[in-house]
């Protein structure tokens, strides 16, 4: 091989060395860039799938309308933008058709309690045509009762749990007031989870779009890497049921003497239904109407 | 520049004023603090959705209207006469006209449909009533962004110091909520029974310092209707009633003087005479 050859081939494999090296930095701080956001993440207990976060959310309306017999619950969430309620879950044997609707705020006792941000109880709404609002005459369900409390997100009213007909009782009253309230914080608590998810996945994407010297044939991979990651992350869906549960009990534990016995009452309650549940999952306790 | 006020020219031998003299304590019966009192002469505001004048609850007509929304040219003030959005606004002008039918109602409107600058026309609400020489000002609402803490309580304090008693319902709601909190107020929040719309009683661990009827509580609602309903805010209006009551009596009395009245008059003082 003559000495030109040689020195050619040094040049390729010095070339070669230096854009692996590039490469190498490239992943690393990549690496570096998508572990920092995942470490911040799972380190506030924040990572876990969505379908677990609209089914906790549903099983806190369920349990609020179990514990509070009531025969039609929901859960709003606002859109600023719009200015509506928007129904995030809907319980009973109308709840099919009431998802469907928006609600403008300046509609009964949800838009209300929406702009008001105080909690609210009414038994006798048929009388008041206002308050069955539009959505519950065009599904042919007007409710005699209404009991509806503000959901907080940091500072701001950020839905309205609603619980409708309360069984047993001609009314809601006070302490139901209160024990939907406890509810409504737990709801609030689940909602900032899942935003904050919501956070994380924008987090990701945006990690993964940063040029950040990755070139695009390894970015691919890298994206690729990192979905199967957070993959792994959501499958292991009993670690996160069990991280997700023991943050809210942890969360309404702290904020004093009587949440921790209401939260401990309200879950041996739920356990106790759940024992006593048929097999078959049911309406969830919500009777029949319309 | 400010003009620094002479504090101590207050106290000089020739400004000095000759106070009205208070009973005491012991002597203070409902029959000496509203006894034929119709609440006549007495302005009161009601910080809310609106008041429908056309309302049988709401009887003697409506003395002035502010509507108060925040557009983008800034804080619009609208006195044309409005309507309840809502209703919560009338059933507090209800309430109130039941103890206090002849007091002069002022319908300040902060709560619409649109949830953009809530705090900010709240608070424009209570600076109006306080400009305006309101006596007494229903707050059956309030809000829960901490940026307008200090806001609010400047207002609080001036409604205080130009005795404006702002009567405001607490929120049940594990959250700060203003100015229900801060002590230049009367806090309310509801008590089971509704017996007597003049029983209420005093919680000697404030913030929230008295409790009134707020528990299915027949009141008026939106389009002439009636509805049953709980909540603080139903409780706050029976208060700003009494108060419009025993200010028709008694005018100019402080704020703190009215707490000691009302103190002296609830329902778990041992010896409290129900007027």
């Amino acid at each position: 091989m003559s000495g030109e050859g040689r020195e050619r081939e040094d040049l390729a494999r010095a070339r070669e060395e230096i854009s692996g090296l590039r490469r190498r930095l490239a992943e690393e701080r990549f690496a570096e860039e998508l572990k920092d956001v995942l470490t911040l993440a799972a380190s506030v207990g924040e990572i876990s799938s969505p379908t677990s976060h609209s089914r906790l959310l549903e099983m806190i309306v369920q349990t609020a309308a179990s514990v509070i017999p009531s025969r039609a619950a929901s859960l709003f969430l606002i859109d600023e933008e719009a200015e509506e309620l928007v129904f995030e879950v809907a319980l009973g044997s109308k709840a099919e058709e009431v998802r469907k609707f928006r609600i403008p705020l300046g509609h009964g006792i949800a838009g209300l309690v929406a702009v008001s941000g105080q909690p609210m109880a009414i038994s006798d709404a048929r009388s008041d045509p206002r308050q069955a609002a539009d959505i519950a005459q065009s599904v042919g369900y007007e409710p005699e009762s209404i009991l509806g409390v503000p959901l907080f997100y940091e500072e701001e009213v950020v839905g309205v749990l609603e619980l409708l007909d309360r069984e047993g009782a001609p009314s809601y009253s006070s302490a139901d007031m209160a024990t939907l309230g406890l509810f409504a914080n737990q709801a609030a608590v689940a909602i900032e989870q899942s935003r904050a998810r919501g956070n994380l996945a924008a987090l990701l994407g945006e990690a993964l779009g940063t040029p950040g010297g990755v070139p695009d044939h390894r970015r691919e991979g890298l994206a690729e890497g990192a979905r199967s990651f957070s993959d792994r992350i959501e499958e292991d869906a009993a670690h996160q049921r069990a991280l997700e549960l023991a943050a809210l009990v942890r969360e309404i534990s702290r904020a004093g003497e009587e949440e921790h016995a209401a939260c401990l009452a309200i879950l041996e309650g739920f356990a106790g239904y759940l024992r006593s549940r048929p097999q078959e999952r049911d309406d969830l306790g919500l009777g029949d109407f319309g | 520049m400010d003009e620094r006020p002479a504090w101590s020219a207050q106290f000089a031998p020739d400004a000095l004023r000759t106070l009205t003299p208070v009973p005491s304590l012991d002597e203070i019966t409902a029959e000496w603090a509203w006894n034929r009192s119709t609440g006549a002469g007495v302005k009161v505001a009601i910080i809310d959705s609106g008041i429908d004048p056309g309302h049988e609850a709401v009887g003697r007509g409506i003395s002035g209207y502010v509507a108060i929304t925040d557009g983008p040219m800034g804080l619009l003030h609208d006195t044309e006469p409005h309507e309840d959005s809502y209703g919560h606004g009338t059933a507090c002008a209800g309430i109130i006209r039941s103890i206090a039918p002849d007091c002069e109602l002022y319908s300040v409107k902060v709560l619409g449909q649109r949830l953009t600058g809530r705090g900010t026309t709240f608070a424009a609400g209570l600076q109006w009533a306080i400009e305006n020489g309101m006596d007494v000002c229903n707050v059956s609402m309030g809000t829960t962004k901490k940026n307008f803490f200090g806001l609010l309580h400047n207002l609080a304090d001036r409604a205080y110091f130009q005795k404006t008693m702002l009567v405001t319902a607490a929120n049940n709601m594990p959250v700060p909520s203003f100015p229900s909190l801060y002590a230049s107020v009367i806090s309310v929040a509801s008590h089971e029974g509704l017996d007597d719309p003049h029983l209420f009683y005093y919680n000697p661990s404030p913030p929230v310092e008295f409790g009134a009827p707020g528990i299915d509580v027949r009141v008026a609602w939106a389009d002439g209707g009636w509805i049953t309903a709980t909540g603080n805010s139903f409780a706050a209006p029976h208060i700003t009633g009494i108060v419009a009551k025993i200010l028709g009596k008694h005018p100019g009395l402080t704020l703190f003087q009215m707490k000691t009245i009302l103190r002296a008059l609830s329902a778990n003082m041992p010896h409290a005479k129900p007027g």
